[in-house]
């Protein structure tokens, strides 16, 4: 359990970077960007993103930080994060794999979307269908297993 | 799989959340295991019978599986 304990410290530091990182990509998004970036779409999307991203892990270090207090939830948390069922299911529907491909392909997204606004909106279509039929497996796999 | 955790499990007062706990899975997995959704591993079906001090064979029914 210690080493748990361990694991959950070391994502707590990196998720407060990354909040930090994506805290300070958005004060410059908002504050020092030059307006041709911020006429377009790309820009708002990628400003979006920073932001839910920023919340998101300020919620999950939020999260973490409870678990950690409380031993009957950290055990539960364990026992969660190592359930063979859980495990069983997310290999079905292709997680980890087809999540980090989804960010990359968004990441890569919004890098082209800047050049090319075509390019943009097929990478953000095809990471969205990519994370939805991995949902929709993953919820039919919940009700049968 | 016919097993027999609800009744073990019933004799023994205890529930699910107890069992899951004990076990080192999530409530849900047992529920699976119970209503014959899921077949449990079988480090996880040794730990189970440990639990409840029975071999595996009294906690599984295994005459339902093909040679």
């Amino acid at each position: 359990m210690e080493q748990f304990r361990k694991k959950l410290k070391t994502r707590i530091y990196l998720l407060l970077a990354l909040s930090l990182l994506t805290a300070l990509l958005g004060v410059y998004d908002v504050f020092f960007a030059p307006e041709t970036l911020k006429n377009m779409k790309v820009f708002e999307f990628q400003m979006g993103a920073t932001i839910a991203i920023c919340i998101l892990s300020l919620l999950i270090v939020f999260k973490y930080s409870n678990t950690l207090n409380d031993d009957n939830k950290l055990k539960l948390e364990y026992n969660k994060e190592n359930d063979e069922r859980t495990k069983a299911i997310k290999t079905k529907a292709g997680i980890p794999i087809l999540p980090i491909l989804s960010i990359l392909m968004i990441i890569s997204g919004i890098i082209a979307g800047y050049f090319n606004i075509t390019v943009f909106y097929t990478l953000i279509i095809a990471a969205m269908c990519q994370v939805l039929i991995s949902g929709m497996i993953k919820l039919i796999y919940m009700k049968r297993m | 799989m016919k097993t027999r955790i609800a009744e073990l499990r019933k004799a023994k007062k205890i529930s699910q959340e107890e069992l899951a706990l004990a076990v080192g899975v999530t409530r849900q997995t047992i529920t699976s295991i119970e209503v014959e959704k899921y077949v449990a591993s079988l480090p996880l079906a040794y730990k189970i019978a440990r639990y409840f001090d029975l071999p595996i064979e009294e906690v599984f029914d295994f005459s339902q599986i093909d040679d």
